[in-house]
């Protein structure tokens, strides 16, 4: 087996186990997000879990000379203060109109969920409208006249230590504040999965900066995110005769994959659709924003929520806290999806 | 009745599709169709040709349909066509019609890689055809086209790559071993900027050229592989190539740029 078939195969691992942990778990920042609007924060403590290990683990792994993180696409000299920010807030409140994330919505198509289906399709095309298609060109516009230059690429540079030194106390600080909740620890469901898809993280670094490293035919260092990934999913089916599999498609189908598998098992497995028009429209319009969007911030809330953190690089920390208010903004306020449907009748 | 008029319109379908089918061998067979071929548009391409028309089966492009990324578009080059026992292939031309300057690279070969399996990266700098020409020791011609799309990159915000040291760092990755007349696959890298020519730097002064324009193996005194590459190709050339070693050596790999600077590599090949 060559090296990047054994990447393309650990890379379904990877989705197996995501899929079918998000599957019996419910994992989602936004039900964390909404759920503590509401006073349960377990879902939101397994979020921040996941990121703790997602932390740890990829900067330890870094620390012992695996792979070096700033190959990855998150570890960027220059970025866009208009963008990034803007495209953070249009995949969070995407996130709370289309009810979850890209990853999200594999994991429920997996369970027979043709609502997620919808959703998959539009974040992809949205995706691929905005990285390579109509408005391209106004994005990479928008980026080349808004781009400012960091005085440091992550953390760790800002206070010149190295940086498992910085993230090893960060990351056992927001492990042990999801832990200091009583009915988080009650919860296993929820702790394990965050450990499990927290760990999944340095698992993909390690498939794509180790299992798939070749100094001739090199990859691209890279791990979760699920809007360019969804996209050219999308793209393979229908251009495969022409074009590679790559480790991101090779993680969403194993995603729906080992949702539809966990379903199965926990006898959990329903047909939905849409129940109206309204509501289809509202999904559509959350996932072609999340498509843009999330091209725009240069991940999702799990690649830049997870995996971005885990390089601990500044633009990550800011896109993460502009998605996280994109969907508390869609969630509660004079915004929210409530409201605003509300106000409609 | 109705079972003649069945033979009827039976028979006067088949006319309809013969008719068709002539028809249609006509449009291919015409002088208008060959020069749509992407190879009669390319001057380069025809001189080399010169005149002749080549076979198109036999030479295959393997270049992915859609590509992200022009500046390095994977491109692999195979020959399984016909040919005679004592014939060879003794030159591959690529070019790119849609480059400033079309010559990608020019690969010769010889006895000792008479079974042309290549592999490079390559820049496109918009959607285009790739065209490839290959000669034999005996006059045959061979070409084979493939479009390719290029959409702008994903990730334009990431900074032309940090520019390496030219020629420093060469990489060559061969077994020492290999069975007489067994192939023996052959990859190499090294650092190099390959500038075009054609880029401004950030204050708007032009980047001179400076680009590997040759490459050559050699197994003992004999010249096993050579290439010509030209501003189409990536940045740190890659090139995977295959040999047919009939006896021991030491292979000898060198890289020679524009300025007159040179990079070796050596290894040694015991053939069994």
């Amino acid at each position: 087996m060559s090296h990047i078939e054994l990447t393309l195969w650990v890379g379904a691992l990877i989705g197996l186990l995501f899929g079918a942990v998000g599957q019996a778990s419910g994992f989602c920042l936004l039900r964390g997000i909404a759920n503590t609007a509401q006073g349960d924060s377990r879902k939101l403590r397994a979020f921040m879990l996941a990121m703790a290990i997602a932390l740890l683990g990829t900067q330890w792994l870094a620390a012992l000379d695996y792979f070096s993180l700033s190959d990855s696409l998150y570890i960027i000299p220059s970025f866009s203060w208009l963008s990034l920010p803007l495209g953070g807030l249009l995949f969070g409140y995407g996130m709370a109109l289309a009810n979850g994330c890209g990853a999200r919505a594999l994991v429920l198509l997996g369970s027979g969920n043709l609502r997620s289906l919808v959703v998959v399709m539009c974040l992809g095309i949205g995706a691929y409208i905005a990285l390579s298609g109509v408005l391209a060109p106004g994005r990479i516009y928008l980026e080349q006249t808004t781009s400012m230059t960091l005085a440091s690429r992550d953390i760790a540079g800002l206070v010149t230590l190295p940086a498992w030194a910085v993230a090893t106390p960060i990351g056992l600080l927001i492990a042990a504040w999801a832990f200091s909740n009583a009915n988080f620890r009650a919860s296993p469901r929820d702790w394990i999965s965050g450990l499990i898809i927290g760990a999944l993280v340095p698992a993909g670094w390690y498939a794509t900066g180790v299992l798939g490293f070749d100094d001739f035919e090199p990859m691209r260092l890279a791990s979760l995110t699920f809007v360019a990934p969804i996209g050219a999913s999308l793209q393979y089916l229908m251009l495969s005769t022409g074009t590679r599999l790559s480790f991101g498609v090779a993680v969403v189908g194993g995603i729906i994959i080992g949702a539809f598998a966990m379903a199965l098992v926990r006898r959990d497995f329903h047909w939905q659709g849409f129940q109206g028009p309204g509501q289809m429209a509202r999904s559509m319009t959350g996932a072609f924003m999340m498509g843009v969007g999330g091209v725009l911030a240069l991940g999702c809330s799990i690649g830049q929520g997870l995996t971005g953190m885990s390089t601990l690089a500044l633009p990550s920390i800011i896109a993460l806290l502009c998605i996280m208010l994109g969907a508390y903004l869609g969630v509660k306020g004079p915004l929210s999806l409530a409201n605003l449907t509300s106000s409609q009748q | 009745m109705s079972h003649s008029y069945r033979i009827k319109t039976a028979l006067s379908r088949r006319k309809v599709l013969q008719h068709g089918a002539a028809g249609l061998g006509l449009i291919l067979l015409s002088p208008f169709a060959w020069a749509s071929e992407a190879w009669q548009q390319l001057d380069a391409a025809k001189q080399i040709l010169n005149g002749a028309t080549p076979i198109t089966q036999g030479l295959t492009l393997d270049l992915p349909h859609v590509s992200e990324d022009g500046s390095a578009v994977p491109l692999g080059i195979q020959f399984n066509g016909d040919l005679a026992d004592d014939d060879y292939l003794t030159d591959i031309h690529l070019f790119a019609a849609g480059n400033p300057q079309p010559e990608i690279a020019t690969f010769r070969l010889n006895e000792l890689s008479r079974y042309p399996d290549i592999a490079t990266r390559v820049r496109l700098n918009e959607t285009q055809h790739v065209v490839a020409i290959a000669k034999s020791h005996q006059g045959q011609t061979f070409a084979v086209s493939q479009e390719v799309r290029i959409t702008v990159s994903g990730c334009l915000m990431r900074s032309e790559d940090s520019q390496t040291e030219p020629l420093t760092n060469p990489r060559v990755s061969v077994n020492q071993q290999v069975a007489a007349g067994d192939s023996l696959e052959v990859r190499t890298l090294i650092n190099h900027p390959m500038e075009t020519g054609l880029r401004e730097d950030s204050s708007g002064e032009r980047l001179p050229r400076h680009i590997i324009e040759q490459f050559t193996v050699r197994l003992g005194d004999e010249v096993a592989f050579e290439a010509e590459l030209h501003q189409s190709i990536s940045a740190n050339p890659y090139l995977r190539f295959h040999l047919t070693p009939h006896q021991s050596g030491e292979l000898v790999f060198e890289w020679q740029d524009d300025q007159d600077n040179q990079a070796r590599h050596t290894s040694e090949l015991s053939v069994s």
